[in-house]
């Protein structure tokens, strides 16, 4: 029996692990908007095929279900892999969407990009459950089960990875955008594409990397998601998807670092709303913020451009 | 725009030519376009009257069928919102659910206080039953469908103004995701919200509707009936307030809210009425789809359903009324009929070539691919949809493009009669500017800037770029705050008043870089800039009695009056979309529009921008006849020949302060004036060769 400083304690932790998810899930919402001003609605799907992807690059080495636990380079070497086959998987599917769907329909005014993403969702969503079918599938996990006891609360070996994953893509994702030639582009465009353009930037090759970068991040998430939560399933996409993009709004859409923030956040609003609360309230309590925050203060924490746009 | 234009016709040219023969050969095409509309409303009534005779009354195909108009009805409601005023709802369904619980509530055993004698006058209404039971009597809701079709219309209605109300400073896609929000709100609450919903269970023994005193059993085709008409009411609806003022001033937000503004459409009222009589259709649908369903749980509502409302008004053509009709009907019986069939055909075919896979498909369980499919395909290579919200118009010969240009074929005051009377008779200045100042974060825009505008004077407004003077117009109209200053209009402070205020009390305004509302026509473009002088409101447009009728055809013959202003260059192009014009007849129909609102003071950012040397002339000769009228008129000019033919007086402004005012001439030889434009050593070094060089 845990006393209460002990259960939120658990629940921080627990928090802390789904914020770090929403956050490299709210990446690729935020990275795309900035750029293009478009709220990528197939995000939601690119992270539960992902999951998908993941899960098949971890079956490639024979593990089903958790009892197959491996140690040592055995294990590193297995995750290094299942990271980067489904980061790229789903990279080169954010790749795709912008090139058949989102370029044809660059510059038009309106949401008739978004209405396209909302298509393109319902697309991999559908082949996705016309496959797989509907069940939920065991997520093969090789990690040992460690945990460490921390003021009555349990820190767990798979929180600490997905901590130090998440921080090691976060600062990556950091340094890229801020220190490199193509990050600086990036920013560039997210400026003023016009002008980007006339200063010799490539502005296609600048979108295709944002979609690549921000669905691969949603790919390290999926993974992270199957690992944690041991299970996958084809409807992950659209709760963690929208709870992802209450994140990137409240941080303030467009500012990669307020997506971090963002998801930290609300992970930490859905473990110890839960627990205070209800746990049957809590989708509402995450509605009302991406409500409220859209309509008293659009920018959100640490955002810059106005949605406003006329 | 000038993209797209180009692109729609070669992404689907077979299609279209395949279309265009098959128009040509129906016989339809020989009937007046009037008589067609006609012959094909009644086609349309007779075919769906007839309908389950048609299919020999098989009663599981009439219920598909009364599904399928309830999902027809619920299109219509969602494109008042997202065809007609251009608001994108992706949480339609949630009004779909209120007015679905409204009925539920009312009429079944949810929810049974104890008796009192508090109810016995509904009682005798017929509202409610008293339930004799052994612990105690209670009370029954038994309200007539009937009653509460209306009833569920105005609840639901209630609730899309409050969910419309703070979220009308948004535009397009974060307004799309609020509403995609309260989408999900609202199921969740019914779900946890069991005393009134039930939750998850369901309603139970949600009372049929009745009619003299037959209950409605569980035969589907009283409802096939009561969808029919429902339907009907809402094309009726919709299209009446569609060809009226309403319907002008909601397609005016959704081409250019900033436009629409200025023009004197109070946004914040047209948009409040757009999202509320899109909620009141949900409302009534779903009284009507939970009395034929007999029970609702929250799953009915959740956002698939808003999904496939925008997949069946996007597929059928946002914002064109039978369209949206035919693409829920198509969708609907594509999902309930034609691939429960094709599944079977496959699996008979599956049987026949021995193949294991064909005889397992189940082609109904991939309807929302479809949608998906749908919805991208439309995005790319249909975005007007099935039947398209407005007909092209077919474009002028060659000939009549490259037709003499006549002008003024019959004397200006008569055709400026319809204005009314442009001149501002009192005794103030008709503008009076005092001290303005307008800041952009650290920016200085404007400061304390003062100018008076006598009535019936011509004023030019000079400066270079960037020195303030679009901001001075959108200041005074109301587009922009100022931080302080004055501004007095006819004698009456218009400082803080919205744009649409401030075109009502009599100021027009042209835009620099042309916002005319570009997918409508130039009629419909002349026809919004009287919104302001015109009345009809909701129920106007909806009953469109005999002052209605005249209220519109005179708008109607006055802004093609206002057209031929510019002789033939408008006239034959009325009914031509503004975006196939030419940058200068673009010019033209921005100052017909403004004309259309019987200003007493004209607003003119740059008229003659992109004109060549003899439209400019053209141009500058029906503003100084404008002003003949007795108008009053500010311009924004840079050519400086335009200036000293039309102005009295001269306002030089530069960072933002007024540098000089007086005469073209005075003006012209002062050296300030000459420093800002070409720089310090020009004014030092000869002032004849600077003023050449400004002129």
């Amino acid at each position: 029996m845990m006393g209460w400083e002990a259960v939120y304690l658990q629940q921080v932790i627990n928090g802390l692990s789904l914020g770090a998810m929403y956050a490299l899930l709210a990446l690729g919402f935020t990275m795309v908007y900035g750029i293009l001003e478009l709220i990528n609605f197939a995000h939601f799907s690119v992270f539960m095929v992902a999951s998908f992807i993941g899960m098949m690059a971890l079956e490639l080495f024979g593990l089903s279900g958790q009892s197959h636990i491996l140690s040592g380079f055995a294990l590193i070497g297995v995750m290094v892999f299942a990271f980067v086959a489904t980061m790229l998987g789903a990279g080169l599917i954010g790749v795709a969407i912008e090139r058949f769907a989102l370029r044809p329909l660059r510059g038009i005014p309106g949401t008739v990009g978004m209405i396209t993403t909302i298509g393109v969702n319902y697309i991999l969503f559908n082949i996705i459950l016309l496959t797989e079918g509907a069940g939920s599938f065991n997520y093969p996990n090789p990690m040992p089960r460690m945990e460490w006891p921390i003021g009555g609360a349990r820190l767990e070996l798979r929180e600490l990875l997905i901590w130090a994953i998440s921080l090691v893509l976060m600062l990556g994702l950091h340094f890229f955008v801020n220190k490199t030639r193509l990050g600086k582009a990036m920013r560039a465009t997210a400026q003023d594409a016009e002008a980007a353009r006339m200063m010799g930037v490539d502005v296609d090759r600048v979108i295709v990397m944002a979609f690549f970068l921000g669905s691969a991040l949603a790919g390290a998430a999926a993974l992270i998601f199957g690992l944690y939560y041991n299970y996958t399933s084809f409807i992950i996409g659209y709760t963690a998807g929208l709870r992802a993009f209450t994140a990137a709004v409240l941080g303030g859409i467009g500012s990669v670092s307020g997506a971090m923030v963002g998801g930290v956040i609300i992970g930490l609003i859905e473990a110890l709303g839960g627990q205070i609360i209800a746990v049957r309230w809590t989708d509402v309590i995450i509605f009302s913020i991406l409500v409220l925050v859209l309509v008293f203060a659009p920018t959100g924490l640490m955002g810059r451009s106005t949605p406003t746009k006329s | 725009m000038a993209d797209r234009d180009t692109t729609v016709p070669r992404a689907s040219s077979i299609g279209a030519e395949v279309y265009g023969f098959l128009l040509r050969a129906s016989p339809l095409q020989r009937l007046a376009p009037h008589h067609r509309a006609r012959v094909l409303m009644t086609l349309a009534t007779v075919v769906a009257l007839a309908f389950p005779i048609l299919i020999d009354r098989n009663d599981a195909d009439i219920d598909s069928a009364a599904n399928a108009l309830a999902f027809a009805a619920l299109a219509l409601g969602l494109n008042i919102v997202v065809g007609f005023a251009g608001l994108l709802d992706l949480g339609y369904a949630a009004f779909f659910a209120i007015g679905a619980y409204s009925y539920g509530f009312f009429a079944s055993a949810q929810f049974m206080p104890a008796w009192s004698g508090f109810w016995l006058p509904f009682e005798w209404l017929h509202l409610v039953a008293r339930l004799h039971q052994d612990s105690g009597d209670l009370v029954h809701f038994t309200v007539s469908f009937w009653l509460m079709l209306p009833i569920s219309a105005a609840v639901a209605a209630f609730f899309g103004v409050l969910f419309g109300a703070p979220t009308l400073r948004l535009k397009g896609d974060y307004l799309a995701i609020v509403t995609l929000g309260f989408g999900e709100i609202v199921p969740i609450v019914a779900r946890n919200w069991p005393t009134v919903t039930n939750g998850a269970m369901g309603l139970n023994g949600v009372a049929a509707p009745q009619i003299f005193g037959h209950a409605f059993g569980i035969d589907a085709m009283p409802y096939y009936y009561v969808g029919v008409g429902l339907v009907a009411v809402l094309i009726f609806t919709s299209t009446r307030l569609k060809q009226s003022r309403i319907g002008r001033a909601w397609m005016a937000i959704r081409e250019d809210e900033i436009a629409a503004a200025a023009m004197g459409v109070n946004r914040v009222k047209f948009k409040l009425l757009a999202f509320a009589i899109g909620a009141a259709f949900a409302g009534a649908t779903g009284t009507f789809y939970v009395a034929k369903l007999q029970t609702a749980t929250p799953e009915m509502f959740m956002f698939p359903v808003s999904v496939m409302l925008l997949v069946m008004v996007v597929f059928g053509g946002i914002g064109s009324v039978w369209g949206v009709v035919v693409g829920a009907l198509i969708l609907q019986i594509l999902q309930s009929w034609f691939l429960e069939d094709l599944s079977q055909w496959l699996h008979a075919f599956g049987r026949l070539i021995n193949v294991e896979w064909l005889q397992r498909v189940e082609l109904a369980s991939s309807i929302e691919l479809i949608f998906g499919v749908i919805l991208v395909f439309m995005m790319l290579y249909r975005r007007q949809g099935l039947i398209p919200a407005s007909k092209r118009v077919q474009a002028l010969t060659l000939q009549e493009q490259t037709a003499q240009v006549e002008l003024a074929a019959t004397p200006m005051v008569e055709r400026l009669r319809v204005l009314g009377d442009l001149t501002y008779r009192g005794t103030a200045p008709l503008l009076d500017i005092k001290d303005l100042t307008v800041r952009f974060g650290g920016l200085v825009a404007l400061r304390e800037v003062s100018l008076t505008v006598p009535a019936r004077s011509v004023v030019a407004v000079i400066g270079p770029n960037g020195s303030g003077k679009s901001t001075l117009f959108n200041t005074v109209t109301g587009l922009v705050t100022a931080e302080s200053g004055k501004v007095r209009f006819a004698d009456y402070p218009i400082e803080g008043l919205p744009p649409h205020d401030v075109l009502g009390r009599g100021m027009a305004r042209t835009f620099q870089n042309i916002r005319l509302f570009a997918n409508l026509t130039v009629l419909e473009n002349v026809m919004i800039g009287m919104h302001a002088r015109l009345r009809t409101g909701a129920a106007g447009a909806l009953l469109r009695l005999p002052g209605t009728q005249r209220e519109e055809a005179q708008a109607r013959e006055h802004a093609l009056e206002i057209l031929t202003l510019f002789g033939n260059r408008l006239i034959p192009r009325a009914e031509h979309v503004v975006s196939s014009l030419s940058y200068a007849n673009r010019r033209r129909v921005e100052i017909a529009r403004a004309l259309a609102s019987s200003p007493k003071l004209l607003l003119l950012d740059e008229p003659t921008a992109g004109m060549n040397p003899a439209e400019t002339l053209e141009l500058a000769g029906q503003i100084k006849q404008l002003h003949g009228q007795g108008l009053t008129i500010v311009l924004i000019e840079h050519k400086l020949d335009v200036v000293v033919s039309l102005a009295d007086n001269v306002v030089v402004l530069d960072h933002g302060e007024k540098i000089a005012e007086g005469t073209p001439d005075a003006v012209r030889r002062n050296e300030e004036v000459i420093r800002a434009y070409l720089g310090r050593s020009a004014a030092v070094g000869n002032a004849p060769q600077g003023s050449a060089a400004l002129a």
